[in-house]
């Protein structure tokens, strides 16, 4: 348990709103979008400086309380879950955009500023920051660097790490890093940048961020595709990216998570589609209208059911919005909702997609699948309710067998959630003993001693002997 | 919301339903919508908050702690977070049911409760009480009054808060329920027969208001029957978690309003509208299910009949009004009517709307008076008040009486000119006389 002088200590430095120690806000902090992981930290601080942060990283240091970065615990591999206790460090009030610079065409931003506002700042400057997760409402840049968070227009352009230039923060010997600069090229000696980039919270408390910034596209189209099998989607999209066509976005829904988000926005989906996509081209006005002159072709050659194009920009974005909903809207159904992040080559879709319903019949559960086809990222979501163990061993079995096809087709257990708590074991099997060592020893020479969101990515096995269970808590490991 | 058997540390039958908890799967879409969130920045003000320690109360892993108690009664009960919710998680309410836990768990003493249990169990459902009653009781009906009424005990009132409290209010009217006629004969070609649903506060605050709806609806060609014998329609009760009063309210309006032969029961309190479409769910196994039904069938908002049967504009007369509008929660959040309201606007003639920014963020009707005396205080009233002022309308039009009090009290104590009109108001100013 935390001393009361180290509780006292953390006031005095960051002021007593910034202290939370009362067990109810321990336990609102113990979570984040992971379902079935939850543990206690022993003491939540919110700083707002860089000087705060290394304050409370010394304190804890003193007390030997492990350290877990946290922005706004809207992460699906239990990342900001403090599994070990300790002290989890929100960066939600370090949330102010220090700069936005038109001639170098970057924005810094403290590590809490959230997603989208940081996107709307630059738009009102006609600047444009791709990256855009489901969550960018709520999620953090700090977090988005910390899983390298991809969106809705990854496929075109790119994900968190491809906008990432510089990075700040804070070591776990509480000692200052900066890593990565404006200038647009730099080798100078190991990019720590893009090490940091992913790692999950694990080697530093990131605290600025410096994104790249493009101009906007000048014009944009939206499809929208209903398919009566969803196999064909899939063909349709790995045609698309065959015929050198790179939209920005090709998203797809099943049939169950279609019924779900219609069920909450009610804008006339089709209910009855094996699955619909959502495809936008954008781009120089000339370009829009030969690509979605391609796209069209080919949906038709494919023979799609049904094609519509978005009557405006409003529309538009109501259903990307919509499509944003589709994790927690699939939350509709069932109590419980196990979603994963499998991601394989575009070529390879449709076969993963035939995987995916043998296994939904072999193991006998109600699967919503949904997802950046255009990435080869899909997040077949198991709908099960907790309470039921036969239910969760046969989708713990469905998702063992799943990842196997998928490594074998070349692809990856995570493709932007990250590994978290939840897929170590997945990790270890995609990268084999050789890989999990190396990535051991880099974690090691950031963080000697260990203390820096442990537990995560890979188990430290020297390091946790010590867990802490908070009594009449579940604990996640 | 009730649950037959309370899970884990709750006690009482209005427990929260375990089942509407675990469908909170922490996603946070809600958080950005929250009021309460966005004044403390604190994941235990928030609605996956509130939900989550209701969780841990119902698996015994939390008592019910003051500082749930704390938290279900802070929350406005705005229900952003509802319409926010991907889910189909109903935050607000869960909160709501959590409130009903409070008074067994920490029964009332001394003034605060004595108080309380005078004005909700005596007062309230009484017209008559009511409406002779002292300034309190005038006050108490979803003004902030309960708000503070919760808090007592908690928050460390400003000296002379009842004083301030009453400098609030706009002057007293004399209660339309026993002048208004209880059959306005419809005018024009007759399309219908509606009940109007009185609300308390309009009655006493906002006689006016409710004349011009009457006004409105019998313009429409809509014979309008307003009964005497209405009650409360037991929101404040529901709100302060006395679930059983509120029932028997409901009932009592129930039986009432069913045995009037009218196409439709209108009301133009959105609060009292959110309860009357909710009282299929009050009651659910408490009364018949064919009746209850019917009466969710036949209960409108002013704004969403009007559209409905569709607006008669011919004899409008034109106004030359620049308006904003603000969205009451009780009518987005919690009866999803967004629309209506400004399609009527835009129908009156020579009406400009002007939209503001987050028209559907709460006023802090509650919240904002209950916290006017800290730092904090007057955050969500600016936020409000500075979107108002970016628009330049010349008034600020409503529909509910909570915010209606809260925007004048803001526009006033800013020195911004404005009035605050309800939109039965405009709609009234229109008419041919
Ligand atoms: C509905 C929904 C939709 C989503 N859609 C997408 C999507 O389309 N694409 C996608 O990639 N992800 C998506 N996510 C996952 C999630 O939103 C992202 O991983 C996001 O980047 C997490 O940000 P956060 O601020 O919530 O971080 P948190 O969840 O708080 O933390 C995530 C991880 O980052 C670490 N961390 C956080 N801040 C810092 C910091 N300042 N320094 C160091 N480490 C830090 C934490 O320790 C943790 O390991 C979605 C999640 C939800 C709930
Ligand atoms: S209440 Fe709804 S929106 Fe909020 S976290 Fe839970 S599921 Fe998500
Ligand atoms: S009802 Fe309003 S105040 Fe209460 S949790 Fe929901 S958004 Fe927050």
């Amino acid at each position: 348990m935390i001393s009361q002088t180290a509780i006292h200590h953390l006031v005095e430095k960051l002021g007593a709103k910034n202290v939370l120690f009362e067990k109810e806000d321990l336990l609102v902090y113990g979570y984040d979008s992971t379902p079935g992981v939850h543990h206690l930290p022993e003491v939540v601080v919110f700083p707002s400086s860089n000087d705060e942060v290394c304050a409370a990283l010394e304190i804890a240091h003193r007390e030997g309380l492990p350290i877990v970065p946290r922005g706004s615990g809207t992460g699906l591999s239990g990342g900001s879950v403090p599994a070990e206790g300790g002290m989890v460090v929100c960066l939600s009030r370090m949330n102010r955009i220090l700069e936005i610079d038109e001639e170098n065409l970057t924005a810094t931003a403290q590590a809490g500023v959230v997603t989208l506002d940081l996107f709307n700042a630059v738009a009102a400057k006609g600047l444009f920051y791709p990256p855009d997760p489901g969550s960018q409402k709520i999620s953090t840049i700090g977090g988005n660097v910390a899983e390298d968070a991809g969106g809705l227009r990854g496929l075109k352009y790119g994900v968190t790490r491809d906008y990432v230039m510089a990075l700040s923060g804070v070591l776990a010997d509480g000692s200052f890093i900066r890593t990565g600069g404006k200038s647009v090229k730099d080798v100078a000696g190991y990019s720590l940048r893009d090490l940091l980039v992913g790692s999950e919270g694990t080697l530093a408390i990131i605290t600025e961020v410096t994104v790249k910034l493009i101009p906007p596209p000048k014009d944009k189209r939206t499809f929208l595709a209903y398919f009566s099998d969803i196999r064909t989607a899939g063909a349709a999209v790995s045609k698309i990216i065959a015929a050198k066509i790179i939209p920005s976005t090709m998203e797809i829904m099943d049939r169950t998570t279609i019924n779900c988000i219609e069920d909450y926005v009610n804008i006339g989906l089709p209910r009855e589609m094996a699955a619909m996509l959502l495809i936008e081209v954008d781009g120089h006005p000339a370009m829009v209208a030969e690509e979605a002159a391609g796209v069209q072709a080919i949906l038709e050659e494919v023979r799609a059911a049904e094609v519509h194009i978005a009557r405006d920009a409003e529309h538009a974005n109501q259903l990307a919005a919509a499509r944003r909903t589709a994790l927690s809207a699939l939350a509709r159904v069932s109590p419980t909702t196990l979603l994963e992040d499998a991601t394989v080559p575009r070529s390879c879709l449709a076969e993963t997609f035939d995987e995916i319903e043998r296994l939904r019949v072999k193991y006998r559960l109600n699967v919503g699948t949904f997802g950046h086809a255009g990435d080869g990222n899909l997040h077949p979501t198991v709908l099960c309710d907790e309470r039921n163990h036969d239910e969760m061993a046969r989708a713990h079995a469905f998702y063992n067998e799943l990842y196997e096809k998928v490594l074998q087709l070349g692809g990856t257990v995570s493709g932007e959630h990250g590994i978290g708590l939840a897929k170590k074991e997945y990790l270890r099997r995609q990268i084999g003993p050789g890989g999990v060592a190396v990535m051991r020893r880099i974690k090691q020479a950031f963080d000697p001693q260990g203390i820096l969101n442990p537990g995560k990515i890979f188990t430290d096995d020297e390091q946790c002997a010590d867990v802490r269970i908070e009594e009449g808590f579940r604990v996640s490991r | 919301m009730s649950h037959d058997e309370p899970m884990g540390n709750f006690v009482t039958r209005d427990a929260p339903a375990y089942e509407g908890i675990l469908q909170c799967m922490r996603c946070g879409f809600c958080l950005p919508t929250c009021p309460t969130y966005a004044l403390t920045g604190r994941e235990r003000s928030s609605p996956r908050g509130r939900v989550a320690l209701a969780r841990a109360v119902a698996e015994n892993r939390l008592e019910f702690t003051p500082a749930v108690k704390e938290e279900a009664f802070f929350c406005l009960d705005c229900r952003a977070c509802t319409t926010a919710c991907p889910s189909g998680v109903h935050a607000g309410e869960i909160m709501e049911a959590c409130r009903s836990q409070v008074h067994e768990v920490f029964p009332t003493t001394g003034l605060a409760g004595g108080l309380r249990r005078f004005i909700l169990g005596k007062m309230v459902p009484s017209p008559e009480l009511l409406e002779t009653s002292m300034i309190p009781a005038r006050l108490y009906q979803k003004l902030g009054i309960q708000w503070l009424m919760r808090h007592s005990g908690l928050l460390k009132l400003a000296p002379r808060w009842m004083e301030k409290a009453e400098g609030m209010l706009p002057p007293l009217q004399a209660p339309l329920r026993t002048q208004l006629p209880e059959i306005v004969p419809a005018r024009g070609e007759k399309r219908g027969r509606v009940a109007f649903f009185l609300g308390c506060v309009m009655t006493l605050l906002y006689a006016e208001v409710s004349r011009q709806t009457v006004r409105v609806l019998a313009h429409q060609g809509f014979e309008v029957i307003t009964p005497k014998q209405q009650k409360c329609c037991g929101a404040p009760h529901m709100n302060e978690g006395d679930p059983e009063t509120a029932r028997s309210l409901a009932r009592h309006n129930l039986d009432l309003f069913l045995d009037l032969d009218v196409d439709a029961i209108v009301t133009d309190c959105a609060g009292c509208g959110a309860v009357l479409k909710d009282y299929e769910e009050m009651l659910e196994g408490r009364a018949d299910h064919a009746r209850l039904a019917l009466f969710r069938e036949k209960v409108r908002d002013i704004s969403e009949f009007l559209v409905e049967v569709g607006l008669r504009t011919e004899d409008l007369r034109s106004l030359d009004l620049s308006v904003t509008y603000h969205e009451p929660c009780h009518l987005c959040h919690a009866q999803g009517i967004s629309t209506q309201p400004r399609k009527i606007l835009k129908a009156i003639p020579g009406v400009e709307l002007r939209e503001m920014k987050e028209s559907s963020w709460c006023c802090g009707s509650a919240a904002t008076f209950g916290l006017k005396f800290t730092e904090e205080s007057q955050q969500i009233l600016d936020r409000k008040l500075a979107n108002v002022a970016a628009t330049g309308a010349d008034a600020l039009v409503t529909a509910n009486p909570g915010c209606h009090l809260q925007l004048a009290w803001g526009l006033r104590q800013a020195g911004m000119e404005q009035p605050v009109l309800h939109l039965m108001e405009v709609l009234g100013k229109a008419l041919p006389e």
